[in-house]
C-alpha cells in the first residue's frame, strides 16, 4: 500500500518542489532594510513564515512559501517578506529581540507597501504573529489565515521535545535538513533546494550576529522568551474576549508532532465562539509544513477563502 | 445562476428523478440522507436544490431522489446501505458521469464510502457531509434531539420540527423546502415506505449500516481507503460532535494520502444550507486542488 500512495502522489511531490522564488526586491520599513518577494495582481495576500531569529540548526526565509507564492499569483498579489532579524531583512535596532518587534514590523511593511486590507496567512511563530498583528491592527488584516502554530496554540508545543539536539553540529545541511525531515510527515518534500534557501540566510553575517545575541549574549532566556509568554497571555485573552473580527481559518497538519492537531482543535474552538466566520482545515500526511506537503490543495483551500471574503465578495 | 433541470431517467428499469445542471469534466453526484418511511423528514434532492445552482457554475451537478424518496420509484425492501450504492452506481453508469466527485449527506455519506468499496474506479473522490450515521458511535451517550417528535408523522409541522431540530440555524427551512418535502410526503415512494414501516424494517435497515460501516472500517485498517476523501461537518450539528468527525478523520486518514477534515463553525447537520458560500468554498477548493495536484 505504501508504494501504490507514493506512486499515485509522486508527480506532485517532485513537479512543485522546483518552483523559483520570484526576484527578491527590497523596500525600508521604518529604518528596517526589509526583503519581499512579489508576484501576481489582485487582492494581496502576505505570507509570515515561522522561526525567529537567533536559531543556529535551521533557519526560515521568505523561501518557505514558494511552492504557494507563483501558483496563487494567477488571482493574488502574493507576497513573502522576512521578518525583521530573519532570511536578509536588517536584525531589529536597539536589540529588540522580541515577537512585539517582529509583529510591529509585519504591520509596518503592510503599510510601507501601500496595501489594502489583506489575506494574512501565518505559519507556526508567524502564526502567531499574523493573529497579534490582526488584534492589535485590525485595519490592515481582511482575513486570517492560521497554519500548524504552536506558538499561538493554548497548548503545550514539544518542539524541544522532538527537535532538540540534533545529531549534527549547527550551520550545516546536515542539521538544517535533520530537522525540517522531523518537522515533515514524507522526508522526501525537503528538497535541496530547500535547504540552499535555509544554508543561505544560515551564512549571512548579519543573522550571525542574531545568533551571536540570542545565543550568546542570551537575549532568547531574557527577553524574547519571556516577552513572548507574556504577549501570548494576552493574545490569548484577546481571543477569548472576543477581540478578532476577521474571517478566520486554522490549516493544520495531521501529523505534526510538534504542534499537535488537538490544538489546532482549541485554537479553533476560542475563535469560533465568537467569530461566525471560523473554519479548521486538517490536512492528512503532512507534518507542520501543509503548504509545503501538499501545496496545490493548500493553495486551493487558501483561494476558495480569500475569493469568498475577498473585496465585493458576497458572504 | 445557471438553471438546474428537474428530470428523470430509467436506471434499471426503475425510474429515477433528479435535479441536473451544468457541465464540465469531474461532475458532482450529491446524494442526500435519511431513509424512506423511518426518517422524521422526507430527504430527496430537494435538500441539495438550494446549493446546486451554486455548484454548477464551476461543473455538471447531479441530485438525485433515491429510490424511495421523491418522485422515484418505490424502493424494494429491506432497504440498505448497499441498495442505495449500488442504485447511486448504476446512475454514474447510465449517465455517464464517472469518474465523478460524490457528496453525500449522512446516509448518503455512507452510501458514498459504499460506492467508493465497491467501485472506486468510477470516483473521482468523496465528501462526507455531516454524517451520524458514516461515524464511528462508540458507545456515546444517547442522542436524544429527535426523541419526542410532535405529530402526525410526515406532516408539515413535524416535518419542519425535524428539520429545525436537526439545524444550528433554522432559518433554511423556509417555506420552499416545506412545500418540496410535503410534496414528497404524499408521493407514491414515500407512502409505499410509510406503509411498510416498522420495527423490523429499521431493524434490517440498522443492520445495513453497521455492515457498511464494518466493511469501511475493515478496508481503513487492514487496506487502504480508495479515494480522495473529505469530511465536511458543523461545529454545533445536534446529530453528532466534532469529537465524532475526528475519529471518523482518523479512519480515514490512516491509509488515504488526500484526507482532509474540515469544521464550518456555526452549522449543524445541514452545513449546505445553513451556510451554503463556506460550504461550496471548502467543497470547490478539494475539487480544484485535486484538479490541480
Amino acid at each position: 500500500m505504501e508504494t501504490m500512495a507514493a506512486a499515485a502522489t509522486a508527480p506532485s511531490r517532485t513537479g512543485t518542489a522546483e518552483v523559483p522564488m520570484p526576484e527578491g526586491k527590497w523596500i525600508d520599513v521604518g529604518g528596517i532594510r526589509t526583503r519581499y518577494h512579489e508576484v501576481g495582481r489582485g487582492e494581496p495576500i502576505v505570507f509570515v513564515y515561522g522561526g525567529n531569529f537567533g536559531t543556529a540548526d535551521s533557519a526560515s526565509s521568505a523561501y518557505t512559501w514558494n511552492l504557494n507564492l507563483a501558483p496563487l499569483a494567477t488571482r493574488f498579489r502574493a507576497i513573502a517578506f522576512d521578518k525583521v532579524g530573519q532570511g536578509h531583512t536588517d536584525n531589529p535596532p536597539g536589540d529588540d529581540y522580541t515577537m512585539q518587534a517582529v509583529v510591529d514590523h509585519a504591520g509596518a511593511f503592510i503599510e510601507a507597501m501601500k496595501l489594502p486590507p489583506v489575506h494574512l496567512v501565518g505559519h507556526s511563530r508567524g502564526g502567531f504573529a499574523a493573529m497579534r498583528l490582526a488584534l492589535q491592527k485590525q485595519h490592515l488584516v481582511r482575513t486570517l489565515t492560521i497554519v500548524n502554530s504552536g506558538t499561538l496554540m493554548p497548548r503545550v508545543g514539544t518542539n524541544e521535545v522532538v527537535l532538540g539536539k540534533p545529531p549534527f553540529p549547527s550551520y550545516t545541511r546536515e542539521c538544517a535538513r535533520w530537522v525540517y525531515e522531523n518537522y515533515s510527515f514524507d522526508r522526501a518534500t525537503v528538497t535541496e533546494t530547500w535547504i540552499d534557501a535555509v544554508m543561505e540566510t544560515l551564512n549571512l553575517p548579519k543573522y550571525r550576529e542574531s545568533v551571536r545575541k540570542m545565543v550568546d549574549e542570551r537575549m532568547g532566556l531574557a527577553k524574547f522568551v519571556p516577552n513572548l509568554a507574556r504577549d501570548k497571555r494576552e493574545t490569548l485573552g484577546w481571543l477569548r474576549e472576543g477581540r478578532l473580527q476577521r474571517p478566520a481559518q486554522i490549516v493544520w497538519g495531521f501529523n505534526d508532532r510538534t504542534a499537535t492537531v488537538d490544538g489546532g482543535f482549541d485554537l479553533f474552538a476560542m475563535i469560533a465562539a465568537h467569530e461566525r466566520r471560523a473554519q479548521i482545515h486538517v490536512v492528512n500526511e503532512s507534518g507542520h509544513f501543509p503548504f509545503r506537503e501538499h501545496p496545490a490543495r493548500f493553495n486551493a483551500l487558501l483561494a476558495g477563502f480569500a475569493g469568498r471574503f475577498g473585496e465585493g465578495a458576497a458572504a | 445562476m445557471i438553471a438546474i433541470a428537474r428530470t428523470q431517467v430509467e436506471v434499471g428499469g426503475r425510474r429515477l428523478a433528479l435535479l441536473r445542471g451544468g457541465a464540465g469534466a469531474e461532475p458532482v453526484l450529491f446524494l442526500h440522507g435519511g431513509v424512506p418511511g423511518l426518517s422524521l423528514y422526507c430527504g430527496g434532492a430537494h435538500l441539495w436544490a438550494d446549493y446546486l445552482p451554486l455548484a454548477a457554475r464551476q461543473r455538471q451537478v447531479v441530485a438525485p431522489d433515491l429510490p424511495g424518496f421523491g418522485d422515484s420509484a418505490p424502493a424494494d425492501a429491506p432497504y440498505g446501505i448497499e441498495a442505495m450504492a449500488s442504485t447511486a452506481l448504476d446512475l454514474v453508469r447510465a449517465l455517464g458521469l464517472g469518474p465523478c466527485h460524490v457528496v453525500g449527506h449522512d446516509e448518503g455519506g455512507l452510501v458514498a464510502i459504499a460506492m467508493a468499496l465497491a467501485a472506486p474506479e468510477a470516483l473521482r473522490s468523496i465528501t462526507v457531509v455531516a454524517s451520524p450515521t458514516a461515524a464511528p458511535s462508540g458507545d456515546t451517550v444517547e442522542n436524544l434531539t429527535l426523541a419526542h417528535p410532535p405529530g402526525p408523522r410526515w406532516s408539515r409541522a413535524a416535518q419542519e420540527w425535524a428539520l429545525a431540530r436537526m439545524s444550528r440555524d433554522p432559518h433554511h427551512v423556509d417555506a420552499a423546502l416545506l412545500d418540496r418535502c410535503m410534496e414528497c410526503a404524499e408521493a407514491p415512494a414515500h407512502r409505499a415506505a410509510a406503509a411498510r414501516a416498522s420495527a423490523g424494517i429499521a431493524l434490517d435497515l440498522a443492520q445495513s449500516v453497521a455492515k457498511a460501516k464494518g466493511q469501511f472500517y475493515t478496508v481503513c485498517r487492514d487496506g487502504a481507503f480508495p479515494v480522495p476523501a473529505q469530511l465536511v461537518w458543523g461545529a454545533d450539528d445536534p446529530m453528532t460532535s466534532i469529537e465524532h468527525a475526528r475519529v471518523l478523520y482518523g479512519v480515514i486518514a490512516g491509509r488515504q494520502r488526500a484526507a482532509h477534515l474540515h469544521v464550518l463553525n456555526r452549522t449543524g447537520n445541514f452545513p449546505f444550507r445553513e451556510d451554503r458560500a463556506a460550504f461550496h468554498q471548502v467543497l470547490a477548493a478539494f475539487h480544484d486542488g485535486l484538479a490541480a495536484g
